[in-house]
Formats: structure tokens, sequence, C-alpha cells
């Protein structure tokens, strides 16, 4: 993976004369903060054998709550609170329909995303959300001995999700779960519980991500996050996460945000339309699944598999 | 004699209109291995998944230790020492062999009321049950998918030791193996008993049951038809209990 990064700054190096600089390294990890943590919480809904495909736009409602907070108390700190606990919340409302409601987390997620999608239409009126005062983006853009606040706080979301991950039983149930949940059932693990907490997890890092969000842009427009879950889905099987759940690399995600985000921004500097960033990431999911489709059906797979 | 660690009595369990299983005693002792035997049909895995927990009788009562006991889950039954190791092994492939073992009952400790695993300890018990059951698997950090039938087999023992079964229930372990490795589960099965725990042995091949099992119960279309020492009885006898051309069988299916 970092080979992977690595090849795609060197040819877009020299592909462009604008790609190399530190200006444009800003900007790509810069662009990489909010798809970071969605990241997260889509590496561990895929290692359970669920998804999220509506986790874009369930971002862009928590954007929009944080911006209302924003500009009518004024208050930074309100609304950083205010960011994870409405993505906690529309966790709770996703965990709700696909856990309690026993619907397959991808035509659940699929229904609320249009759901969401009319809501933020509505919300927003059909203008955009703008002109927010800075009070947050004071607070978030600052620097901590040199290091930006929006480093810290992936640095602490990621490092929270791996210890969770492989330091605690909510892990190994999380990652049984992924692997056939019938079996997790029948050893004993609460199925229910843990599928309820992730989705709830994964609620909480796209509403930190909202609020990092705001704080940059300080708008929130109509399209906001509506290709994030794409984005998320093709990190994060990009980094090495099976699709079909039960294994999954969180270091793996981090790359592969920051590959997805190498490969927009370089395209577009040399010249392709933004138009085709889609594109670009529905190549890459199909790619992967496609190599991985393939190498199981090498004949040394087979070999292993049958030793197995 | 010992009391026996599990009574049932008078055991049915009815489908609807369909008979699964009727008037079923049966003691089940610790330190002993039971062998089911039976067509298929004949009402064996009915009984040992309402002794599991995943059935509930329609009629009579199992009693453990003198006190009668019902299962409304398989949790219920593995909190009254009952383990069933089933035949597609409810193992996670994509965990290690120690993860398994623990699975659901992991070791932890909290701290700042987070509950951290406590692998090491996890690591050197799953070692020490290995080494006992002498499974011949070095590393328990390898995943389960990696494994032979054989070793996932005593992964699933070790875990039902684990637990502190009192009873282990296995559905058919040799039918998907090789013979080298039947022999091994074999003797892991006769090692569950030299260690207290009472052992039921679902099998269809009767010189395997003869091999292992203390005792043979051969049930036929839903009934119990015959118990026998399997040192009191032998190959020919046993098949003519389960295709009922035993005179036993004749006599009391005319009464029926």
């Amino acid at each position: 993976m970092l080979v992977a990064c690595l090849l795609a700054i060197v040819i877009f190096s020299v592909a462009s004369p604008h790609y190399a600089t530190s200006g444009n390294a800003v900007t790509v990890l810069r662009n990489s903060v909010e798809l970071l943590l969605i990241g997260l919480g889509m590496t561990l809904l895929l290692a359970m054998g669920g998804i999220d495909v509506s986790i874009g736009i369930v971002m862009g409602l928590v954007a929009i709550a944080v911006g209302r907070i924003v500009s009518a108390d004024g208050s930074p700190f309100l609304a950083i609170i205010s960011g994870p606990l409405v993505g906690a919340l529309l966790g709770c409302v996703t965990a709700a329909v696909i856990v309690l409601g026993r619907v397959p987390a991808i035509v659940g997620t699929l229904g609320l995303l249009g759901v969401y999608r009319t809501a933020i239409f509505v919300l927003l009126g059909g203008q955009w959300l703008s002109g927010l005062p800075s009070s947050l983006t004071d607070l978030l853009s600052t620097t901590v001995i040199g290091i930006p606040v929006a480093a810290f706080a992936i640095a602490i979301a990621y490092l929270a999700v791996w210890l969770a991950l492989r330091r605690t039983p909510y892990g190994l149930h999380l990652l049984a779960i992924g692997n056939s949940e019938e079996k997790a059932r029948l050893s004993g693990i609460p199925v229910v519980k843990i599928r309820f907490a992730t989705f709830v997890i994964s609620g909480v890092l796209t509403g930190i991500a909202a609020t990092f969000y705001v704080a940059t842009y300080r708008n929130v427009e109509m399209t906001i996050g509506s290709t994030l879950a794409l984005d998320a889905i093709a990190a994060v099987i990009l980094g090495g996460t099976s699709i079909l759940g039960g294994r999954c690399s969180l270091i793996g995600t981090v790359f592969g945000v920051l590959l997805l985000r190498i490969l927009q921004n370089g395209l577009l500097l040399i010249g392709v339309p933004s138009l085709w960033q889609p594109v670009v990431t529905g190549v890459l999911i199909l790619g992967v699944l496609g190599f991985e489709a393939a190498s199981n059906r090498l004949p040394l797979a087979r070999f292993r598999r049958a030793r197995a | 004699m010992t009391a026996p660690f599990l009574v049932a009595r008078n055991i049915a369990k009815r489908f609807g209109a369909l008979t699964a299983l009727a008037n079923v005693d049966l003691e089940i002792r610790s330190g002993e291995v039971l062998a089911l035997l039976g067509d298929n049909g004949a009402g064996k895995s009915t009984f040992i998944k309402i002794l599991a927990g995943a059935h509930r009788p329609s009629d009579g009562e199992i009693v453990i230790e003198g006190s009668p006991v019902a299962f409304s889950s398989p949790k219920d039954a593995a909190a009254s020492g009952i383990a069933t190791i089933f035949q597609e092994l409810a193992l996670s492939e994509n965990l290690s062999i120690a993860e398994n073992v623990f699975l659901g009952r992991e070791l932890k400790r909290s701290i700042l009321g987070v509950p951290f695993l406590k692998r090491k300890e996890m690591r050197q018990r799953v070692d020490g049950l290995l080494q006992e059951l002498d499974a011949h698997i070095s590393d328990p950090e390898a995943p389960v998918g990696s494994l032979s039938g054989g070793q996932r087999q005593a992964v699933a023992i070790c875990r039902a030791l684990n637990l502190n079964a009192r009873l282990v229930i296995m559905d058919e372990p040799t039918a998907a193996l090789a013979v080298a490795e039947s022999r091994k589960v074999l003797a892991l099965t006769r090692r569950l008993a030299a260690r207290g725990c009472a052992v039921v042995l679902i099998s269809h091949n009767i010189s395997e049951v003869f091999e292992v099992a203390d005792r043979i119960v051969v049930f036929r279309r839903g009934r119990k038809v015959a118990e026998r020492l399997a040192a009191e009885t032998n190959h020919e006898e046993v098949v003519s209990l389960i295709t009922g051309a035993h005179p036993d069988v004749r006599a009391l299916e005319k009464t029926n």
C-alpha cells in the first residue's frame, strides 16, 4: 500500500509541475480528514459483515446540525460536542433499522440514504448553509506544538478503534460475527449488542468528521457527502479489509484513504475533470474485488483452502 | 455405582402432528462414554438438541444431579455444564485457537472501565489444555481456518473443557475425518471421560462406537429401543437393533 502511494506520488510529480508542492500535500491531507474518520468506522462495519452506504449523507445531516448550532449559539465547544452526539444518535437510528429491524445492511442503509437525502434538501430549503461564523474554525484549525488539531483527533480515533478491535473482547466478537453470525451466536456472543454498538461507533466517527468538515469549509452545500460512502468503501477494501467480513486492516484503511485522495487529487491536477472522480473510485472497487475473486480461483488458493 | 449426572425421564417431542420422540428414559453418568445409535430420523438429533437446550421437550423432565432443569436456550444448558459440539463446529475460522477457545467468555482486566483482553493468560491456559489433551497443536495463535478437521475437533473440545462442561455431547465428530484423524478424536473422547466428564457420542460408525463407548443406546422411530453395555453386546446385535430385526425390538414395536 505504501509502495502504491509512493508510486502514485512519483507518477503525478512527473506528470504535473504543480503536484509535488508542499501546498498540494497539505491539500491532500486536508481532504483526507473526513474520509479517514469515516473510513475507520467503515472498516469496523465491513469487518462485521455490515456496510453503510448512507454514511456520507449522515455526515451531511450532522454537518447541518453542527452548522446551525455554530451560527445560532456561537459557542464552538457546544458545536464540537454536538457533532459526535448527533452522529451517535443517527448511528442509533441506522442500528435500529438494520439490527433491530433485521434488514440486510446494504438494503436498509440504501433506504436511509434516500430518506436522508431528502431530509438534507428539506433542511437546507434548497440553499447552502453558508457564511458560518469562524469560531469553530478558529478552534479546530489551530495547531498544537505545530501539529494540526485534526491530526490529533485522527490519531486518537485511530488508537481508540485499534484498541477496541485488537485488545478488547468487542474486537473478537466483531470479527467472529463477520466470519459467521450464526456461529457467533452459538458461541454465546451478544450479536445484537455488538452490531448495534458498531453502527453507533461509526455514527460517532462520522459526527466528528462532520465537525471538522464544518470547521474547514464553513458551509454546507446540497450535495454534501454524496460520494463519501463510495470513497470510504473503496478505501477500506483497498486497504485489505474483506468486503465479506471477518478480516480487516486499520492501517490498510489509512493507506487506502491516502491512496484514493492522492489519485483523485493527482488526476485533477493533470487535467482530468472532477466529474470523473467517482469513475476512478468505482474502477478501484471493481479492481480490488475482481482481484480478490481471481486470487481465490487460483490453484494455489484452492490448495490452501483444501488444507484448511 | 455413582449417581448419574443427568437423568432424562419420559422425554417426548412433537412437531405439530409429528412425534419425533416419545417416552425416552435415559441416564448419563460422569466418566462414561454413552453412544447414541440409530438410523436417520430415529430421534437421536432431536434428543441431543433437547439436552443442549436447542429444543424444549413437549413432555418429560430432565434432572441434573438431583434437581430438575428446564432449558429455554443453549445458554441455559451451558450454564448447567452441558456443552454440545455440533457437526458443523461453531468455530470462527478467522480467529486463533486461543481466541476460539475463549470466545464469548474471554479473560479480561478492566482499565479505566474498559475491558481489555488478557491475551497471555488465555494463551497459556489453552497451551495447557492442548497439552493435556495431547492434541498435537503447537501454536495456539494459529487461525482455526488453517487446521485439519481433527484438530478443529480438538479445539472444540478444548472450548467445552474451558467452559467447565460436565457433559460433552458430540454429534458425529468423525463424520468428515480421515481415518488417522478419527483415531485421534476417538482418543480425545476417551480422555474426556477419563477426566470425569460425561460424554454422549452420536455416530453412524458402529465399529468406532465399540472402540470408545461404555454403553450403547439405540433409537428407532423416535423411541429408545435398547440399552446395552458395550462389553455385553456385539456388532451384529447392535445392527439388528438399529434395523429392527432384533426380536426385542419386534416385540416392543408390536405392543406399541
